[in-house]
């Protein structure tokens, strides 16, 4: 597994190296100690895992994960003692080190991402997939305090808020700096269907369909949401549904 | 951080402790009355006259009576407020009142039995007699009752400010405790310990001398918050073992420069003023700029007070997520020892440079004194003063 080690201080990188010997599997491709230099490293060595300093110059770690293009690799933060960000883990089981790192615990979070990355069979692997989403890829969002892996089949509905995109899924339903649009390129069009401009509905939510005024429908998504779909969207809806 | 508001229980709290004693009062004031009753009724059989009517028909109507004009008084008791004096105001209160309480319910009782019921005068005595003899016993009924009642709600009080009491004292000790450990941002020492970790194989001569830093730093911030006020020299030190270690973490990214007068060195300031501004500095000065800045510390004694003055590179339009409470805390402190004499001053300049400043009036005594109480302190100090006195100076001017 590739990693990049991404934190501003010389000495926590060469203390995690040091600690990341004992695990021959993880293979430490690079080293960054900023986001924008991350973000070079990442986009040039496409590491499968991150581990991630949250508070540095520039971009925290927040900041850039909400800025890379999913899907996301695996992400370990590391923090030293930062009530803010660990009250934005406290809503996942994002996997976190509390800085200085106990080897016990760098173990545990190793042997949660293997198994993690063993799970989805024949999926392929991070470096070989398309620019489409799976709906096994994750985005990142947050919102004020709190902080998602979203699982893309997760997701029930996108709407569009102006050049952001509000994400529906579980109990929550936070922005993502994305527009509509440009989510919807990354989507999947076998399971996601643009219902309408504002929004886009994911076919594996749906629970039933009823007819709607002048040749529209309505669908009604598991969960309680329903979305209006006119005529010419209902009509490029039931061409795909028959296929 | 989330704030309870202390002293003040919530009210669903209190609304259930409203209907407690709602219950209680009514369990009391029939269970009382019906044991009057039974008491009266007892009596009367053993000590019957013979020719005796209506006699239980006027127990039973003293009883009800009674009942009924103790849970009207209580009414009146609550509205005027008699509930929260001391038992001083409440004596002759409770006097009076059961005084106008035994009118009402003699002439009441005598009203409706002979004049609306019309039974026949049946004592031997005068009316007159028997009508002072009723008047006494109602005022010992009255201020039994009204004893009792009083009695009750002045322990309740008594309890109630006991907890108050306890309540208050913890919330105290509590403040203290959130003073002593915000002294030192738990953040920096976290990071410190995982650098100094990283450093104990690259250089481990620096890193002991980092462990016998970050030592000082701590026993620093936990002794000094006892103290009204430190000498500035033992304030320097500590910021100067602050700052070795935080080059421990940011390398070449944080450069200092000291600028120090030597007649400062003596004067008094508040423990953790310097300290600070300096984290200040550091966190919002060094720690979000890539490319780091230095930081300036500069002492001087004008005329009667002392200038203190912590630069670092940023801006204040930008504040970088400052909630400004470290600045308030140590403003509110200067404020309580030297009052309006002592200012503590947050501006950028020139533009692209904070500067921090503080002027804390010299008070020879005070300094003198402070020098005195450190000397005086236990034996830890010794200690302290060993530690440092074999420390490599790596950040004297």
């Amino acid at each position: 597994m590739k990693a990049l080690l991404i934190d501003d201080e010389r000495l926590a990188r060469s203390e995690l190296r040091r600690l990341l010997a004992k695990h021959p599997d993880i293979a430490i491709v690079g080293e960054a100690a900023n986001s924008d230099d991350a973000r070079l490293r990442i986009a040039e060595l496409v590491p499968d895992l991150l581990f991630l300093d949250i508070q540095m110059p520039g971009d925290d770690g927040f900041a850039l994960l909400e800025s890379l293009d999913a899907p996301l690799p695996q992400v370990i933060f590391t923090t030293a003692y930062d009530e803010f960000a660990l009250k934005a883990f406290e809503f996942n089981a994002l996997d976190y080190l509390m800085k200085p790192v106990d080897p016990v615990r760098l173990a545990a979070a190793l042997d949660r991402l293997r198994a993690r990355a063993e799970r989805p069979a024949g999926a392929p692997q991070f470096a070989e997939r398309t620019a489409r989403l799976a709906p096994e890829d994750k985005v990142f969002v947050r919102e004020g305090e709190r902080c998602w892996f979203v699982e893309v089949k997760s997701i029930r509905l996108m709407e569009s808020e102006g050049n952001y995109t509000r994400v529906h899924f579980g109990d929550a339903q936070p922005q993502l700096f994305r527009s509509l649009n440009a989510m919807e390129e990354r989507l999947d069009p076998k399971c996601f269907f643009r219902a309408n401009r504002r929004q886009i509905i994911n076919l594996a939510w749906i629970d039933r369909i009823e007819p709607w005024f002048s040749g529209g429908l309505l669908v009604h998504l598991k969960g309680g949401l329903k979305v209006e779909l006119s005529r010419r969207q209902a009509q490029a809806f039931r061409e795909q549904m028959s296929l | 951080m989330e704030s309870v508001a202390i002293g003040n229980p919530p009210t669903a709290d209190r609304g259930l402790r409203q209907k407690g004693r709602e219950r209680l009062y009514v369990v009391c004031q029939v269970a009382g009355w019906a044991f009057f009753l039974m008491v009266q009724v007892l009596f009367t059989g053993l000590f019957k006259e013979k020719d005796s009517t209506g006699v239980e028909w006027a127990i039973f109507q003293t009883v009800a009576e009674g009942l009924l004009i103790t849970h009207y008084a209580r009414h009146w008791l609550t509205k005027w407020g008699w509930k929260e004096l001391s038992w001083r105001p409440l004596i002759p209160r409770i006097l009076g009142m059961a005084a106008l309480l035994s009118v009402i319910w003699s002439a009441v009782g005598y009203g409706i039995y002979y004049g609306l019921l019309r039974f026949p005068w049946s004592s031997k005595f005068h009316p007159a007699a028997v009508l002072s003899v009723s008047l006494f016993n109602g005022l010992a009924l009255m201020s039994s009752w009204l004893c009792i009642y009083f009695f009750y709600h002045l322990f309740d009080r008594y309890n109630r400010l006991q907890i108050e009491q306890l309540r208050l004292t913890t919330s105290v000790k509590e403040a203290e405790l959130r003073a002593l450990k915000s002294q030192i941002n738990p953040h920096f020492i976290f990071n410190s310990l995982n650098s100094l970790r990283g450093l104990i194989d690259e250089n481990p001569d620096r890193a002991r001398q980092a462990v016998t830093q970050l030592a000082n730093l701590l026993r620093y911030s936990l002794q000094s918050g006892q103290l009204e006020t430190v000498p500035f020299e033992d304030e320097l030190q500590t910021v100067n073992d602050y700052l070795a270690l935080e080059q421990v973490r940011h390398e070449e990214r944080l450069r200092v420069r000291l600028d120090i007068a030597p007649g400062a060195l003596n004067l008094a300031i508040p423990p953790m003023l310097l300290q600070t501004l300096v984290e200040n500095a550091v966190k919002y000065g060094i720690a979000p700029r890539r490319e780091g800045g230095e930081i300036a510390i500069i002492a001087r004694c004008e005329r009667d007070e002392l200038h203190l003055q912590v630069t670092n590179p940023g801006s204040l339009a930008a504040g970088g997520g400052s909630t400004g409470v470290g600045l308030r805390n140590a403003a509110e402190r200067l404020r309580l020892l030297f009052g309006a004499r002592a200012t503590l001053d947050l501006r950028e300049d020139p533009p692209g440079r904070v500067v921090a400043e503080v002027l804390v009036p010299i008070e020879k005594e005070s300094g003198a004194a402070a020098r005195e109480a450190v000397a005086a302190r236990s034996q830890h100090d010794s200690v302290r003063s060993a530690l440092r006195a074999d420390k490599p100076q790596a950040l004297r001017p």
